[in-house]
């Protein structure tokens, strides 16, 4: 299930993503979408604050708070979202904030071509599963590691202890030979 | 025929169909008939009543006082006609220095200075006459006449009654001159009324350039506002169609081939009828509205760049006329301000509608302007008497105190290059002065600003005129 939240102060503009997300009948489809719209950013950072969300995909221009402010709040409270702008019209300032401050993974112009933002959406949240799984992936390998070396550790304490205790000898007859 | 006066005692210098005569031919000068030809037909007159057999008339050259111009004569070889005297030289300079008359008889002066005049031009001459001619105590030129060897000579008497004859001269001399004067100054009176007007024409057309020009520097002021505008509606509208054509492609699917997901597998790729009914009818409503507002916003921008042709008054709405000026900025505004509105009712107003549109535009624009974020613009309208007001109010940046009394000066901007030209207040105050209004303004340095528009209900004759003369001229 991916979980969308749309946010664009025009209520039009939410309401042909909406569908846009929602119908089946194109392709690429939109795995499983679940979408949640709102036309005000304030609104919008509440739901992210209590609500799982995958992808966010904001308007620019916004009253109250414009789309790479929104994003970075966004990205305070759930690092792990997938980010998008969807905008008519911005300026160089507000796309170098978009990226670097808000590391949004797509800027796409408004009006939109339907297939290219549905793929873009589709590729957006396979990147984000992509990243996620690398990350689980990678804590797991970190967590063996760590078991690895803890072994490891305890090994070398005990060898330390009781130096050759980590180097059993044994003897034909299945005796262990100690030296002394 | 009148009766020539006698050379003799008998003269009839005084004759007064002579004299009536004369004063006719001085009447001439005024009916704008060559004035040489008039010169030349009053010294025929002369010479015929002097019974001489020529004569000739000098007058003083414009701007100097002791150069002397033939300006008619008869019987002179060619080239005196127009000739220049030099100063003091002769019988004319002589009678010119002197001021007094002189009767020359073989060769002698004998009048008041028994001088011999040696310089004559016709040898034939025996007997000659000069006089001044006198305006008010002022030598204005001279007059001769000549007699010819053989013939009885002038008399100190024929001196005298020639005098009065002079002096009517003078005057017909002096009115001729004046009234060559008064055609010269009035042509170049008519000349100058003339560049007057052309000068004015071209203040006119330079001014309505300026308004034009500030007027498209405006729509570039609110060009990203406007692209917004016009891209959201296309945004949603394209990408409903786009849906649109899904809906009707899965609804006239054959129901034999169930459209299946493979991503999904699941039921929901089956269409809903009901679902895509109802939304594509909801669908279609708010792509109509988008496309009413690409429209609107097209039309206003359509109506608000068009020049020249709005130079002619209307009984206007002048709510109208904010609400289309308010769709333009609205949304270069709505990202930093609130726009609260208070109208009062208003009547028609006779006015321009397209230049007061520009006026409100560019109050707004700066109201926008004024503001960085999170602020209010209010803007508020009533009745006063014979004038309406409207009121723009922004809780912006304020004007410095020692800008305030710039802002209308064509070209003062405080703003950054790009974001003004410093014609939109000058442009907007000369607008509305011409409609016979005025803009006051009100500021405080951090507190925002106030700037009201007042104008007359009912435009003045004089100022539907000019404004009728102006639109007379750019036609």
């Amino acid at each position: 299930m991916a979980k969308l939240l749309i946010v664009d102060d025009e209520p039009n503009v939410v309401s042909a993503l909406r569908r846009m997300c929602l119908n089946s009948m194109m392709t690429p489809a939109i795995p499983d979408a679940q979408v949640t719209t709102c036309t005000s950013p304030l609104q919008a950072l509440k739901h992210v604050g209590d609500h799982r969300v995958d992808l966010v995909i904001s308007d620019y221009r916004m009253p109250g708070m414009d789309g790479a402010t929104f994003l970075t709040r966004v990205k305070e409270l759930q690092p792990d979202t997938a980010r998008m702008i969807l905008s008519a019209y911005t300026d160089m300032e507000g796309i170098v904030r978009a990226i670097n401050d808000a590391g949004i993974f797509r800027f796409v112009s408004k009006p939109w071509s339907d297939a290219d933002l549905r793929f873009s959406i589709v590729q957006v949240l396979q990147h984000r599963e992509l990243l996620l799984e690398n990350q689980q992936l990678a804590n797991e390998v970190r967590v063996q590691r760590g078991i690895i070396s803890r072994q490891q550790a305890e090994l070398e304490r005990l060898e330390a202890e009781s130096p050759g205790i980590t180097r059993v000898r044994w003897t034909k007859d299945g005796g262990v030979v100690l030296e002394d | 025929m009148i009766e020539p006066p006698s050379a003799s005692g008998t003269s009839k210098h005084n004759d007064f169909a002579w004299l009536y005569a004369l004063y006719e031919l001085g009447q001439k000068v005024a009916t704008g008939i060559d004035p040489r030809q008039v010169q030349r037909d009053i010294l025929n007159h002369i010479v015929s009543g002097l019974d001489a057999e020529n004569g000739s008339i000098a007058l003083l050259v414009d701007g100097t006082d002791d150069v002397l111009e033939i300006v008619a004569g008869t019987d002179l070889p060619p080239g005196v006609l127009g000739s220049r005297l030099a100063p003091g030289v002769g019988v004319f300079g002589h009678v010119l220095a002197t001021g007094q008359s002189l009767l020359i008889n073989g060769g002698v002066a004998e009048t008041h200075l028994p001088v011999r005049i040696n310089e004559r031009r016709d040898r034939n001459t025996d007997s000659a006459m000069c006089w001044p001619l006198r305006v008010n105590d002022r030598i204005i030129g001279t007059l001769a006449v000549n007699r010819a060897a053989g013939r009885p000579r002038y008399t100190v008497a024929d001196l005298d009654r020639g005098q009065m004859v002079t002096s009517l001269l003078a005057l017909v001399m002096a009115n001729h001159r004046m009234h060559v004067e008064r055609e010269k100054r009035i042509s170049e009176l008519s000349q100058l009324n003339a560049e007057m007007q052309r000068i004015n024409a071209l203040l006119e057309d330079a001014q309505d350039q300026i308004i034009q020009s500030e007027k498209l520097a405006s729509i570039g002021q609110i060009a990203a506002g406007v692209a917004h505008e016009i891209n959201n509606p296309v945004a949603f509208v394209l990408s409903n169609l786009y849906t649109l054509e899904s809906y009707l492609t899965g609804l006239f699917k054959p129901p034999e081939q169930p459209a299946v997901t493979p991503a999904s597998g699941s039921a929901a790729a089956l269409p809903d009828v009901d679902f895509l009914r109802e939304d594509g009818i909801a669908l279609l409503h708010e792509s109509r509205d988008g496309l009413l507002r690409v429209k609107r916003i097209v039309e206003d921008l359509k109506d608000f760049s068009r020049g020249g042709a709005d130079d002619t008054l209307e009984s206007a709405d002048l709510h109208k006329v904010l609400e289309s000026a308010l769709n333009m900025v609205r949304n270069e505004i709505k990202y930093k301000a609130r726009i609260e509105t208070r109208y009062g009712a208003l009547p028609l107003v006779e006015c321009l509608p397209l230049r007061i549109n520009q006026v409100f535009l560019n109050l707004l624009v700066n109201a926008g302007q004024a503001i960085e974020a999170n602020g209010t613009i209010t803007i508020s309208s009533g009745v006063d008497g014979r004038e309406v007001w409207f009121c723009f109010e922004d809780n912006g940046c304020g004007i410095r105190k020692e800008h305030l009394h710039h802002i209308f000066e064509p070209f003062f901007t405080t703003k950054p290059v790009g974001q003004g030209t410093g014609l939109g207040l000058s442009v907007s105050y000369s607008i509305v002065r011409k409609h016979g209004g005025r803009i006051d303004v009100d500021s405080e340095l951090g507190q925002g600003t106030r700037f009201t528009v007042r104008l007359p209900v009912r435009q003045t004759a004089a100022a539907v005129e000019s404004e009728h003369a102006v639109a007379m001229k750019a036609a």
